[in-house]
């Protein structure tokens, strides 16, 4: 049986050491040729020891080297002396922590193909990964018991592969089977979750921690947003290995937009930005492709700028802004819905950011129904917009119609219901204003005055400029929503705005009488009305204008009967979807980016086929970083990579210099004996 | 050995008594001062018979042989040896490289030094010693009769080994010293910065019959058999001269070379002069030298 013990060694100041060996070894040495400790003894006459001795010293100042035990423990001790200055760390197959926690990195910019024979920086990560769980389960001269091992996989969100285990092959099964994301990264969750597993506090005295911190093994290229918000706590030890390449550059789609002409709606115009992270600027040709054919190419190379430094970036950004350049392509025809391609003629080592996808509705004019009392204001937008067609009702003609046919809402996309409240909402898209869909669980509890709006959800597409900063309120109406309810706008006194989604039943309501407030005097209500009938048009046939994300989930509602389901994902992979509910599905994570195809068999959708495309996005300005940082800047605190299989390692001065010293011990002893 | 501290440390008497039946023997017939004990060259009044030679005017008619008259009816004078004095002449190195040594070589050539002499008194010579290798030539002549014993022994105890060389001065005092001829005994180790050469060659052209013991410590003939080893730094006691040497095998082989080299280099000079050249190491008994060494040398009988 043979055994291997690998000790891998590190030097923190390799330079001093060298220094300090070349500036003493060899004047010992010298010392050992040029001069002896002699002993001094009177003779009658040194003619004949010169006589005897000058064949022997040829002339030469140097006399020839002799073993001596002294020199060579006092080289000995020099060396040892020399290495404890270069500081050397040693891998002695070891943690201090009883429990390591193994987080990998899975995000976007892991995908970056500059590892050794193109190996991507996920699969290194994995390979260093593993090899670290060998070692600490490897045994050895200098190895303690072996830690328990938890891994975790990071992207945009945390999830554990692994809990806390003594099992290595299982752990090395969690390992191998973290797949690759085209998602942002943020440590903050890994940590919250690592954290979960292994805060262990007192039952008497929940502030004391009785349970060691873990060790920490983070896996990563270094890119990870808001590490000036990440911390290490008191005790806890990180050791970051460095995967993929610091030279590493790329390029990419930061963002990708497609809108049908209003005037033309058979056109579509599309628009890009590009984001160049190189330290030179990038030229490179942009195509455009539909349904996956070439239809357009920028008549010239573009030319994106170098990448730039800002202070005011985030550190862990290493202070990096991106080159950008926006793109805007002439109209394309596109009489029927599809799928808009952009992407970079002059691939680099991250690819899932070279190219950007979105999906194109078909031109559908919307079928509006107004419920109500049919204000002014109200008809005179509607009737502005492009619309299929407008109906009126009052509020009885609608309750008599529903009754006839409950299935009725189905013929109109929108229903706009200004202050009047059919008997029944159970199914259709509403929108609503003023009197509270109280059959849809939205329950009034009153009714407030001179209201301001206290915060909103810029980002939400029904707040699409909108601007509320000015909006005052006479009357309101408190509700109180349900857990299915999700509020966009909050005012001083309740929710103004809220969105509600059950079933086949989706609504924006708002919780007062426009008429009752100074908002129709605003620009910023003609948007929210016209985000309003999209927004609820767009919510039952496809993810229209607005790509997702990696990390997002796909919402969809599916006709009835349908059955068969399934998602076709980037790569072409299949994934049968069961639904419970038989009107809507939710599909996710989407870990990749490109066009994942939800299709199904039996009724057609609302587009007239079995099929649904979703977009997913990777964002190049967060993620198509490809230039891995050796270094990782906590809050407080700065971790050095370690690269190469360099794993936790030990510092070996305390012991070199106590070796040092028993030399010297020897050594004196050894001359008190000669002289 | 204790150093010599008074003159019976210098020779005892039962070495005296077994020394009284010796003498000093010459190679050579010389012309002495004084009527001694030996035969002398000068043609005398002595009865032993030498030669004859043609009468010439003035001779003394008491040595014509009478009967190569009667048968020649010439005249020849009957010529005799006449039996002179024997000067002795001891010279004493006084040179530091002498201090040294176990037993020391300086002590060893004083004890032989008052051996010899004590012969030499005990039978009638003259006796005369010189001491070289100071800044002065310190010497103590005209010794006779075994009552000048103590004077010479205190003389001999009186002497110190710190000077530096000074043998080839020594020699030329020695042979210009008009001692008379006689027998020159050198005690010495030869070890001499100058060389011995010039020195010897002083006393040789001069008729003395001279004997050069040449008095070598025991760590100075075979250094490894003495404790000598390690890494050293020799310190010549004359000149204070310094060599670093490395006692390994190869060197010490060396350094026996160099001594025998050296050792056969002055018993070829002595040789070719006429001089007789003996090593003497201080360890050898004094009684063993005189009674076997120098007697099987020719020098005592």
């Amino acid at each position: 049986m043979s055994v291997t013990l690998t000790l891998a060694i590190s030097w923190i100041a390799p330079l001093a050491g060298t220094i300090v060996a070349l500036s003493t070894i060899p004047p010992l040495v010298a010392l050992y040729f040029l001069r002896l400790r002699r002993t001094r003894r009177v003779i009658s006459t040194t003619m004949l020891w010169t006589r005897a001795t000058q064949d022997l010293r040829a002339n030469a100042p140097f006399q020839r080297l002799r073993l001596s035990l002294l020199l060579l423990l006092q080289l000995l001790a020099l060396a040892l002396v020399v290495l404890a200055i270069a500081q050397p760390e040693a891998d002695l197959g070891e943690s201090k922590a009883t429990r390591v926690v193994m987080l990998i990195d899975h995000s976007g910019s892991m995908n970056a193909l500059d590892g050794i024979d193109g190996m991507s920086r996920l699969a290194e990560a994995k390979q260093r990964a593993a090899a670290r769980l060998r070692s600490l389960h490897g045994g050895g001269m200098f190895s303690g018991p072996a830690p328990s091992v938890m891994v975790i996989a990071f992207s945009k969100d945390a999830q554990v592969l692994c809990p806390f285990t003594d099992n290595v092959t299982q752990a090395m099964h969690a390992v191998e089977s973290v797949l690759p994301t085209d998602g942002t990264t943020t440590l903050t969750d890994a940590f919250e979750l690592a954290r979960a597993f292994t805060t262990v506090t007192n039952p008497d005295d929940e502030s004391v921690v009785i349970a060691r911190p873990p060790a920490y093994e983070l896996f990563s290229d270094g890119i990870i947003a808001n590490m000036d918000r990440t911390v290490l706590r008191a005790g806890e030890r990180m050791t970051y290995h460095s995967v993929g390449q610091e030279s590493t550059e790329s390029a990419g789609i930061g963002a990708l937009a497609a809108a049908r002409n209003p005037e033309r709606t058979d056109e579509v115009q599309v628009f890009a930005r590009v984001v160049n992270w190189g330290r030179a600027p990038l030229t490179s040709d942009l195509e455009v492709l539909v349904d996956g054919r070439l239809r357009a190419v920028t008549p010239a190379p573009i030319v994106v700028p170098a990448a730039g430094k800002d202070a005011a970036v985030d550190a862990a950004m290493g202070g990096a802004v991106a080159g950008e350049m926006q793109v805007v392509f002439p109209s394309l025809s596109m009489l029927q819905g599809g799928v808009i391609e952009v992407r970079l003629a002059k691939n680099d080592a991250l690819i899932a950011d070279d190219r950007a996808a979105v999906i194109v509705a078909p031109p559908h004019p919307l079928k509006i129904a107004l419920v109500g009392r049919g204000g002014f204001v109200m008809r005179s937008l509607l009737e502005g917009m492009a619309l299929a067609s407008l109906e009126l009702f009052s509020i009885e003609e609608w309750n008599r119609r529903m009754t006839i046919d409950a299935q009725s809402p189905d013929a109109f996309d929108v229903i706009v219901l200004d202050n009047a409240m059919p008997d029944s909402i159970a199914r259709g898209r509403y929108l609503i204003f003023g009197a509270p869909p109280t059959s849809a669980g939205i329950i009034p509890y009153g009714t407030k005055s001179s209201t301001i709006v206290r915060s909103i959800r810029e980002e939400h597409p029904l707040l699409q400029y909108v601007n509320l900063d000015d909006l005052f309120v006479a009357s309101m109406t408190a509700v109180a929503g349900g857990a299915e309810c999700e509020v966009i706008v909050e005012a001083s006194e309740g929710p103004l705005i809220l969105t509600m989604h059950r079933g086949p039943l989706t609504l924006v309501y708002v919780a007062f009488d426009p008429m009752e407030s100074d908002w129709p005097f605003q620009r910023g209500f003609v948007n929210f009305f016209a985000n309003a009938l999209a927004w609820l048009a767009a919510g039952g046939t496809a993810v229209a204008d607005e790509p997702l994300a990696p990390g997002d989930v796909a919402t969809a509602r599916l006709p009835a009967g349908a059955h068969d389901i399934a998602m076709r994902d980037p790569g072409g992979g299949e994934t049968p979807i069961v639904v419970q509910d038989a009107g809507n599905l939710s599909y996710g994570p989407l870990a990749r980016s490109g066009v994942y195809r939800l299709h199904w068999s039996g009724a057609k959708g609302s587009s007239g086929t079995n099929e649904l495309a979703f977009a997913v996005n990777m964002n190049a300005r967060a993620e198509g970083r490809a230039n891995a940082a050796r270094e990782i800047q906590f809050a407080t605190e700065r971790v050095a990579g370690v690269q190469g299989g360099a794993i936790t390692l030990s510092s070996l001065w305390p012991w070199l210099l106590l070796g040092a010293f028993v030399l010297l011990c020897v050594e004196w002893w050894v001359w008190l004996r000669r002289v | 050995m204790s150093r010599l501290e008074k003159v019976d440390d210098l020779i005892d008497s039962r070495l005296m008594a077994r020394l009284d039946g010796l003498d000093v023997v010459s190679r050579k017939i010389f012309t002495g001062k004084i009527q001694g004990e030996r035969r002398s060259r000068r043609r005398g009044q002595s009865v032993e018979f030498a030669d004859f030679r043609n009468y010439s005017h003035g001779d003394d008619l008491r040595f014509v042989d009478w009967n190569i008259y009667a048968r020649l009816d010439r005249l020849f004078l009957k010529l005799f040896l006449e039996e002179e004095d024997l000067s002795m002449v001891i010279a004493i190195d006084q040179s530091a490289s002498m201090e040294g040594g176990d037993p020391n070589k300086f002590d060893y050539a004083r004890r032989l030094a008052m051996a010899l002499g004590y012969i030499g008194l005990v039978n009638n010579n003259r006796v005369s010693l010189f001491g070289f290798g100071t800044n002065r030539i310190e010497r103590l002549t005209g010794l006779r009769g075994r009552r000048r014993t103590r004077e010479m022994g205190q003389w001999i105890l009186d002497r110190e080994a710190n000077g530096v060389g000074g043998f080839t001065d020594g020699m030329r005092t020695v042979a210009l010293g008009g001692q008379g001829r006689g027998v020159l005994l050198i005690l010495s180790d030869f070890l001499f910065p100058e060389g011995y050469e010039k020195g010897l060659a002083y006393v040789a052209g001069r008729g003395f019959d001279v004997f050069a013991l040449q008095i070598l410590a025991p760590e100075e003939i075979d250094p490894a058999r003495h404790g000598l080893a390690g890494d050293l730094r020799l310190i010549d006691s004359e000149t204070g001269s310094e060599t670093e040497v490395t006692a390994s095998t190869s060197v010490l082989d060396q350094y026996t070379q160099s001594l025998e080299s050296y050792v056969a280099a002055l018993r070829d000079f002595s040789v070719r002069r006429s001089i007789t050249h003996q090593v003497v190491e201080s360890s050898v008994q004094l009684d063993t030298l005189l009674l076997d060494y120098l007697r099987r040398r020719g020098l005592l009988a």
